[in-house]
């Protein structure tokens, strides 16, 4: 006999594959099977050490089968969007991508087989969209989204995590055809009651820019996981983000970025500022496959201790197939620079504000490197709002 | 202006300088000079404030204060400066936005009116002339991509900006050449007055010849060995330190 589908999940047993179109049904199949091989992760399996989201959810100890809310104010002319609760009238476009990444991840597949609704937007070959596409997601429960560009299609989608709800768990797939760029810019602001998940899967054609900005204020615990396949020759993907953490917050960034093909580069700039009891987790795996030569990764992730009691792990990770690759990785758990501290005190500058500029500049070599000014500006504003608290050295 | 008293300082509990007397008066130009490890740069940055040195005896006492009293922005703001040996770079602060923040910080100290963005960029502007502190440089981050030679004139810069009592210059001369040198010290040399003091901390004599002191302080192994006018330097640089050192010992 199976071993039963955890508890949080138990309502993906009753998603009857038979009723479900036929494009589907395997797919949701598939991901049900994830859940009940993989349960709930906890800390004791190694990707989920420092996430420990099993211990997180036994207070709701029901079955988590509510869908999150999501909003979109505004669709730019060119762009359609598609709701996921009528996935009997699905398109193309739809039928062809939704869910086909979700059951290798555990997360991925909850929000796969337990979400009755998200959305999907597409946009068609050749179209640059000029106005961004702003989503909020809010509430409790699952909820997917599927953004699919085609060759050559531009789009720069804002999406926003709410404070509110309690355990959410978002899975996003991305799908880049050759040429297209998409800027992906996420905000989750400090939530101190809410556990927070989200998987982003990308897939990115040839020639294709994935650009991604992720400012993390924390939650109870939370976990961004991007995974991404960088699958044709000149694929592109170029990661940033910035975490300011305090109180007892949580914020685990987890990338995977696999170089499927040759000429195919990644780079990922990671800074994460922990004061109080708060915890700052990355771990960054990157892998080059067989074949995938003048591939070129690069990967940085820092932090800052701003309290004895804060903990940062950084766990960076090559995994390397092809012989001619270019890599650099690095990762650094720190205080602030006595030197720079010493220096800026003896020109006058008192302490505080000397910490103050210092922890600034930290940062800012990360929002620095965001090529749009209102993104740039949005993303370093969060960071202004996230610092008090994080600064704060009691509890 | 300066009064050092037996002074015993110890870094990480080893003893580095052994009873050093030193009085420095308003106008004047001190110079120590001294071989590596001799005890200079700890002087430097124990009269700036640097955490970690302890003083185990004697006093230092800066315009009637105890200097060891005084956090190293105090000291700043009270007019002590000290142009450091080895400038820190600092990526994400530009050098203009440190120059104001410094400058604000200690006429906020003393009480004093500050300053918008605008004049600060005048007064900058018209003291990066002379040092040739390019407009580039003022727009850079703090020292980061730096010469050596454009470390040092952003020190001196600052030095000109902040118009302090006391100034010491710690190896000012270390890694430039003839013509960064010469720029340097005629920085310095138009900062000299009837109301500043100063201290030039060098181990060559050559720097010498350029910033002419009233008075030279030899220090070796912690302790003034020897001392006179100018015409020290030269004595130094012909026979060496060891000879100095030994003679008075």
């Amino acid at each position: 006999m199976n071993a039963p589908v955890p508890n949080i999940f138990a309502d993906a047993a009753r998603v009857e594959s038979h009723l479900l179109p036929d494009w589907l049904g395997q797919r949701r199949a598939e991901a049900v099977e994830t859940l009940r091989v993989n349960g709930v992760p906890h800390r004791r399996i190694e990707e989920w050490k420092y996430t420990d989201l099993k211990t997180a959810l036994e207070p709701a100890n029901d079955s988590i089968a509510a869908t999150a809310q999501w909003s979109i104010e505004r669709v730019p002319v060119g762009v359609t969007l598609f709701d996921l609760a009528n996935l009997t009238a699905a398109p193309g476009w739809v039928q062809a991508h939704f869910g086909k990444a979700a059951p290798a991840e555990t997360m991925a597949a909850a929000s796969f087989a337990l979400a009755h609704g998200g959305f999907a937007l597409h946009v068609p070959r050749e179209t640059a969209i000029a106005e961004s596409v702003r989503v909020d997601f809010s509430s409790d429960g699952h909820v997917r989204a599927l953004i699919v560009l085609e060759d050559g299609a531009e789009l720069t989608l804002i999406e926003n995590q709410s404070a509110d709800g309690g355990f959410r768990n978002t899975g996003i797939e991305i799908v880049l055809g050759a040429n297209a760029r998409l800027t992906h810019v996420r905000f989750a602001g400090a939530s101190p009651e809410a556990v927070q998940i989200e998987d982003v899967a990308v897939r990115v054609a040839r020639d294709g820019v994935y650009r991604a900005h992720f400012f993390n204020g924390g939650a109870e615990l939370s976990r961004l996981i991007v995974r991404m396949t960088l699958k044709d020759t000149g694929a592109n993907a170029d990661l940033s983000g910035v975490s300011v953490l305090g109180g007892q917050l949580h914020a685990d960034v987890t990338t995977h970025v696999y170089h499927a093909a040759g000429e195919t580069r990644s780079v990922q700039l990671f800074k994460h500022v922990a004061g109080g009891k708060s915890r700052a987790v990355y771990q960054g795996k990157i892998t080059v496959a067989k074949g995938a030569d003048k591939s070129d990764s690069r990967q940085t992730a820092k932090a800052l201790l701003l309290g004895e009691r804060a903990e940062a792990d950084l766990k960076p990770e090559l995994e390397i197939f092809a012989d001619d690759v270019k890599c650099a990785h690095g990762a650094a758990v720190g205080d602030l620079d006595a030197d720079s501290l010493f220096y800026l005190r003896a020109r006058g500058i008192p302490e505080n504000e000397a910490r103050n500029m210092l922890l600034r500049a930290f940062l800012r070599e990360v929002v620095d490197g965001i090529e749009y000014e209102t993104v740039r500006d949005t993303i370093w504003r969060s960071v202004e709002d996230a610092l008090p608290r994080a600064m704060m050295s009691a509890l | 202006m300066l009064d050092i008293k037996n002074l015993h300082v110890a870094v990480g509990g080893k003893e580095i300088l052994k009873g050093l007397t030193l009085s420095i008066a308003p106008g004047e130009v001190h110079a120590i000079m001294g071989p590596n490890g001799s005890g200079k740069s700890t002087l430097a940055y124990l009269l700036a404030g640097r955490a970690g040195y302890e003083i185990t005896q004697g006093t230092v006492t800066y315009r009637g204060e105890d200097l060891n009293a005084l956090a190293p922005e105090e000291r700043a703001a009270k007019g002590l400066f000290l142009a450091m040996q080895y400038p820190v770079e600092i990526p994400g602060v530009t050098t203009l936005t440190f120059l104001k923040a410094a400058l604000n910080a200690q006429h906020r100290a003393r009480g004093e009116k500050e300053l918008d963005a605008m004049s600060v960029l005048k007064l900058v502007r018209k003291k990066a002339e002379t040092l040739k502190v390019s407009e580039d440089m003022l727009k850079r981050a703090l020292n980061v991509g730096f010469s050596g030679g454009e470390k040092k004139r952003l020190e001196i810069l600052q030095m000109a900006l902040f118009e302090p009592k006391l100034a010491v210059l710690d190896e000012t001369d270390s890694g430039l050449d003839i013509d960064a040198l010469k720029l340097v010290a005629e920085g310095v040399n138009a900062l000299r007055s009837p109301g500043r003091a100063m201290l030039v901390i060098t181990h060559y004599q050559r720097l010498l010849n350029y910033i002419v002191p009233d008075r030279i302080h030899v220090l070796a192994h912690g302790r003034i060995v020897a001392e006179g006018g100018k015409e020290l330097a030269q004595e130094l640089e012909a026979r060496g330190y060891e000879h100095i050192a030994g003679k008075a010992a």
